[in-house]
């Protein structure tokens, strides 16, 4: 479980973050919503290790993680799809899938590479062509899957509907909803795209300009009128 | 004319294993390393020594992989990986200090004058029908098939090997996956530097043994891996080859422009090919 604690952090002299705090309590995804450049993006960089925090902690079940580097969090079952895919383009989709169990046995990998085809039939079809001839949403597809592969408690997903046509954002959303729902897996969801996001998701914050203004239910947030005005364009929800 | 092609594939072999190491580090390191030729030439020097010490030629292969292998990861962990956080200049600049401190140290110790390398495997050329090898030519040629072998072995079927890829692909990727870029970063290192002592010891025995011997063949080899794309391990191997056998020829039929050959290469590819023969950065639709 994922507790974050009067969390700040920036790039060099920069602060971004101020003093953030985010509580998963028993919520199976959660998302964060917020403008470009609200700090969302650095706040999942953080809790993945990549960046550093300057003050405050991150707490996994209990555990402060936010000294740790990045591969002892990935050890720790947290994984971190980022933003704009970032899948390998000459690697084949195998080899992608392979590396997000870097950690594990070839043999856990193989039975966790079974499972996660199942969940993505076309990554089946597509096993040993590269990364980079796959279309895009089927790149967001292999970014997630080999998330997948660590076999993670707590997923970070950062704009996965970015540049996805509404279909295929919609096709992305159920199969985090059936992660979170059959698999047990926790999801931390940043998302532009509010609607969408808070209508898989049981808790909702809202971050403007590195803080978190707002926190509550997904259905509170969908009423709340400012809310509604800023992130879900102002029409019946 | 085959002769001119298997002694010209022999040559390029070495170009390639040179190409190679340097491919690797730039690729995934991201350092254009031009102490590639000279430390061959100081891993040379260092089978030189045992060799002096009585043992048999053929037993400093094992040697300077070895060896190799320990500079190579000593030069990462003690150099190369504390200057990565302040500038990408100063890890190039780092190796041109490696030549020289490399050209320096076997200056001090065995002087500028050329030594005779003995041949790895001593013995008359072999004779296939009309072609005529020297056992030394052979031996290149099946050492970088062997190493070219295991070499995309590790590439291809091992997770290391596949994790080194994945970091020249997008590193930041393999970053957030948590896959421990640094212990790669040395394995790497440690591979170019091993493969380095073994072109240094191929070259050795065809030339003299002198601090600037593998300066030529860094030359060569940089041409290779431009030839090649700068980013394709098997760019860097072909490119070796194709290099090897073109010299040859040219050198048996227009002497003239034989040593100036691959430098105006090198003009002729970034002018007219500048991602090289297997240079494509992006695979597809990107």
């Amino acid at each position: 479980m994922l507790k974050i604690i009067d969390l700040t952090t920036g790039y060099g002299p920069v602060e971004v973050l101020h003093e953030v705090n985010l509580d998963f309590k028993d919520s199976r995804i959660v998302t964060v919503l917020g403008a470009n450049g609200a700090g969302k993006s650095t706040l999942i960089k953080t809790i993945s290790g990549i960046l550093r925090p300057w003050k405050g902690s991150v707490l996994f079940d209990g555990k402060d993680i936010s000294r740790m580097s990045t591969s002892q969090i990935a050890k720790m079952g947290i994984v971190h799809v980022p933003e704009g895919r970032h899948i390998f383009p000459n690697l084949t989709v195998k080899e992608n899938l392979l590396l997000g169990g870097y950690f594990r046995s070839d043999k856990e990998n193989k039975e966790t590479l079974d499972q996660v085809l199942r969940l993505f039939p076309i990554l089946k079809e597509r096993i040993n062509q590269k990364g980079g001839n796959l279309s895009g949403g089927e790149q967001q597809m292999l970014a997630i899957a080999r998330g997948l592969m660590a076999k993670p408690r707590l997923l970070l997903l950062d704009e996965p509907s970015l540049g996805l046509a509404p279909i295929l954002v919609s096709e992305i959303f159920q199969t985090v909803k059936g992660l979170a729902q059959q698999e047990g897996v926790q999801v931390l969801l940043v998302e532009q795209n509010a609607r969408k996001a808070l209508d898989i998701s049981d808790t909702g914050y809202v971050m403007v300009l590195g803080r978190i203004v707002l926190s509550g239910t997904s259905d509170e947030l969908k009423e709340n009128p400012e809310v509604r005005k800023l992130y879900l364009g102002g029409q019946n929800v | 004319m085959f002769n001119l092609i298997l002694r010209g594939l022999a040559t390029g072999s070495i170009y390639s294993l040179t190409a190679v190491g340097i491919v690797l580090i730039l690729s995934t390191t991201n350092v254009m390393n031009f102490a590639q030729g000279d430390t061959g030439m100081f891993l040379t020097y260092i089978a030189f020594f045992f060799i002096l010490r009585g043992i048999v030629p053929s037993l400093t292969l094992p040697i300077v992989i070895v060896a190799g292998a320990v500079l190579g990861y000593v030069v990462y962990k003690g150099l190369i990986s504390k200057a990565k956080k302040s500038s990408h200049l100063g890890m190039m600049i780092i190796t041109l200090g490696l030549t020289m401190i490399f050209e320096g140290i076997v200056a001090t110790f065995f002087g500028n004058i050329p030594l005779l390398f003995p041949p790895l495997i001593p013995g008359d050329p072999v004779h296939f029908g009309s072609v005529i090898l020297d056992r030394q030519d052979i031996l290149c040629l099946v050492t970088a098939l062997v190493v070219f072998g295991i070499l995309s072995f590790i590439l291809y079927r091992t997770k290391i090997g596949i994790a080194a890829r994945s970091i020249a692909d997008d590193e930041y990727a393999s970053r957030v996956l948590g896959i421990p870029i640094d212990r790669i970063h040395s394995f790497i290192w440690a591979i170019s530097f091993g493969l380095a002592g073994l072109a240094g010891i191929m070259t050795a025995p065809r030339l003299s043994l002198q601090p600037l011997f593998m300066v030529v063949v860094q030359l060569k080899a940089f041409t290779a891996a431009v030839l090649g794309g700068m980013n394709s391990v098997t760019g860097a191997i072909w490119g070796g080859l194709i290099l090897g056998v073109m010299e040859n020829l040219v050198a048996y039929y227009v002497p003239a422009i034989k040593e100036s050959f691959s430098l105006l290469l090198i003009v002729a590819i970034l002018l007219f090919l500048p991602n090289g023969l297997f240079g494509s950065r992006e695979a597809g639709r990107s």
